[in-house]
């Protein structure tokens, strides 16, 4: 029903809009100048076509629901009931109306079902009519207001950068939505874990904390020792500076290649082959990183006489660096094609040699880029999931050698959130706690960044 | 005397052929104007001389081009070697993204002509002051040449130049970014150079041509139409193209 309202409406739309121009036209026709070009005089039409809609259906989503669940809950006035029981009639007569309810119905029930649908279909019916005639109100009194020196223009572009606002308004309220659930699940957890403990202890153990009965009151102190995050944030940098040093000199390297020395026709086609790698699934590096190259690693260590776990940070940090290498050689080489050529030609004229060039002139200009690229695949790096996931271990080992098992925040939180959540439980509101330090440190990691472009682009430019 | 000697220069973009034939002898110590109308290839002409044209891939160039009667483009040339005796300046300044300084030590540390700190300071300083900017910047050489005006980025494009104390410089349209003021400064720099180093500038403003040159070639789709002495070419040219193009006739 609502769907076939809202096509009739788009289809008002056009319609005054088709009669707007065609009014411009007739207008035009008797010799006059218009204000604005024909087709604002349409836009203009189907700009007030939208609005009043827009308004009505709006208002209509707001307190359709409202209004019915007074008018129903009106019978039950006076009779004693509790609102809690009141809301739970309520939801029980919706579900009897729509057919899902599977317990005992009482008449009582039966009766607010009926009301409820009744209630529905004439709220649906006047809602089509309001809509309707409202548009069709504004529409003709636009219509009869529009003349050859009638504003068209304005309104309509006033009209667009409303539009173009409120998408850009809908993006930044939903990260600040984001951010503030985080905030305030991270405020419960650190009501019951101190936030020493979490930001200095050393014994990540999450698994402890499965074990609570939720029925059972909560106890702090049987969370000691169970939510220290230093393990963790250790193994997340770790594998992060693993990843790192795969990617940034490799990635680095292949940019000044293709930006520099390689033919237009291997550049063609090697840039694309780069940049197929970011486009391989990470699950795929995950299981590449966790049965191939874990398991090579291992065999390797083991003729070597090392220790290797299967499960090691080296094939997880090696892994998310093949992972970022595109990022940063994709970057590096846009960056350090957008060198001008005049700077180029200065140093070749020079007498100086392509190397010297690159070394001296080039990765210099190119510098605020190159960081910038490094900068965004170490965000990637730290924010990786399942590459870690699947090839370093679950277990928070708070370690510094390469070829152990260790774990890092992201792979914590979904060892957290895997299986039966409970809202309200220490255990689940780790997860927000984590998910919120990793969301301060790319935020700080972004920061800095930033800061370091700004200060070198002053220096130079 | 004869400084540069070209002979029968053809230049190819990929099939397009840019010069046909070129053969010019320039003077030593003199300053040689190349005029013409956009694309006739003066600037090509320019860049072959000191082998920039090997920057662009798919630019070929045949014959003779002899400097101090060597010839370049045979494969034993040192393309390092040749521009340090060979500098340019660019119809754009372009100075690096890095300190007064650094932009003038540039040339002496690749070639390695300094010792010491104190003999590199020698190099930037006579060489600022050759470019007639010394007095301007002595005081801010550890700021960034992006920082300068138009003008002095210009002559500071020509300081890093003359710090290899190159035998030729090549100027391309060393003017044409420039306002009056800046313009008269480096023309009269030019002037002053000539006394080290022998000069090829092109240029489109035959008044520019006129004022600070010996010896002038006019080019016209690729060819060298005519040259000699900046008198004659101005006042009494053999060609009725030259004639035209000097009195604006076209171009």
């Amino acid at each position: 029903m609502n769907l076939i309202l809202f096509t009739f409406i788009v289809l008002l739309g056009f319609t005054s809009y088709y009669f707007g121009r065609k009014k411009a036209y007739t207008i035009q026709s008797t010799k006059k100048r218009l204000t604005a070009l024909p087709q604002f005089y349409g836009y203009y039409l189907a700009i007030w076509c939208a609005i009043p809609a827009f308004i009505i259906f709006s208002l209509w989503a707001i307190f359709e629901p409202t209004i019915v669940k007074l008018l129903i809950l009106s019978d039950y006035s006076n009779q004693g009931y509790l609102d809690d029981e009141l809301n739970l009639l309520y939801e029980k007569s919706k579900a009897l109306s729509r057919g899902q309810f599977t317990g005992e119905i009482t008449p009582f029930i039966e009766a607010s079902a009926e009301k409820y649908l009744s209630l529905r279909s004439i709220a649906q019916s006047s809602k089509v009519v309001i809509v309707l005639s409202a548009i069709i109100a504004s529409v003709a009194y636009a219509y009869k207001r529009i003349s050859s020196n009638s504003r068209t223009r304005e309104p309509v572009e006033k009209f667009l950068k409303a539009v173009l606002f409120t998408a850009s308004l809908a993006a930044i309220l939903t990260t600040v939505g984001i951010v503030f659930s985080l905030i305030f699940q991270t405020i419960d957890f650190f009501k019951v874990i101190p936030l020493f403990d979490f930001v200095f202890g050393t014994h990540w153990y999450p698994a402890k904390a499965f074990v609570r009965d939720s029925s059972e009151a909560l106890d702090p102190t049987m969370y000691s020792d169970t939510f220290g995050a230093v393990p963790i944030f250790a193994g997340t940098f770790f594998i992060a500076f693993i990843a790192m040093c795969v990617a940034i000199p490799i990635g680095l390297m292949s940019g000044i290649y293709l930006a520099e020395y390689a033919s237009t026709k291997v550049r063609q086609y090697a840039k694309p082959l780069i940049e197929i790698l970011a486009g391989i699934p990470t699950v795929v590096y995950g299981f590449f990183a966790a049965l191939t190259v874990g398991p090579f690693l291992k065999e390797l260590g083991t003729s070597m006489g090392l220790e290797v776990s299967a499960e090691s940070a080296l094939a997880a940090g090696g892994v998310m660096g093949i992972m970022i290498i595109p990022f940063i050689s994709s970057l590096s080489d846009d960056v350090i094609t957008s060198v001008p050529q005049s700077l180029r030609d200065g140093s070749y004229a020079m007498g100086a040699t392509k190397s010297e060039t690159i070394k001296r002139v080039i990765f210099p200009a190119a510098l605020p880029g190159i960081v910038g690229s490094i900068l965004l695949g170490v965000s990637r790096a730290i924010g990786e999931t399942m590459i870690v996931v699947m090839a370093s271990g679950l277990a928070a080992n708070l370690t510094l050698n390469p070829l152990e098992s260790t774990s890092t925040i992201t792979a914590q939180i979904v060892v957290i959130l895997i299986g039966d959540q409970a809202f309200g439980d220490p255990k689940t509101q780790a997860a927000f706690a984590l998910g919120m330090s990793l969301f301060l440190v790319t935020l700080c990691l972004n920061i800095v960044a930033l800061r370091v472009v700004k200060k070198y682009r002053e220096k130079y430019e | 005397m004869i400084k540069i000697k070209a002979k029968d220069v053809d230049v190819f973009y990929g099939k397009k052929q840019a010069l046909f034939n070129i053969s010019l002898d320039i003077e030593e110590n003199q300053v040689t104007a190349l005029i013409g109308p956009s694309g006739c290839g003066k600037s090509t002409f320019l860049r072959c001389l000191n082998r920039m044209n090997d920057v662009i891939d798919i630019c070929s160039v045949k014959g003779e081009i002899l400097i101090n009667d060597f010839n370049i483009n045979d494969k034993s040339c040192d393309v390092v070697r040749l521009r340090e005796k060979i500098g340019m300046v660019f119809q754009k300044p372009n100075p690096f993204p890095k300190t007064l300084y650094e932009n003038v030590s540039y040339g002496p540390t690749i070639h390695g002509m300094a010792q010491s700190k104190q003999e590199m300071d020698e190099i930037v300083e006579t060489s600022l002051k050759k470019a007639a900017l010394w007095e301007e910047v002595k005081d801010r050489l550890h700021e960034p040449g992006t920082g300068l005006s138009g003008g002095q980025q210009q002559r500071l494009c020509i300081a890093r130049a003359i710090s290899v104390r190159p035998e030729v410089i090549l100027m391309d349209e060393p003017c044409s970014a420039l306002d009056p003021i800046a313009t008269a400064q480096i023309e009269e720099l030019i002037d002053e150079l000539k006394k080290e180093h022998t000069i090829i500038i092109v240029t489109h403003s035959m008044a520019q041509a006129a004022r600070v040159s010996q010896n002038t070639g006019f080019f016209h789709l690729g060819q060298l139409i005519e040259h000699g002495s900046t008198d004659k070419i101005f006042k009494n040219p053999d060609n009725k193209k030259t004639q035209d193009y000097i009195t604006g006739r076209f171009g």
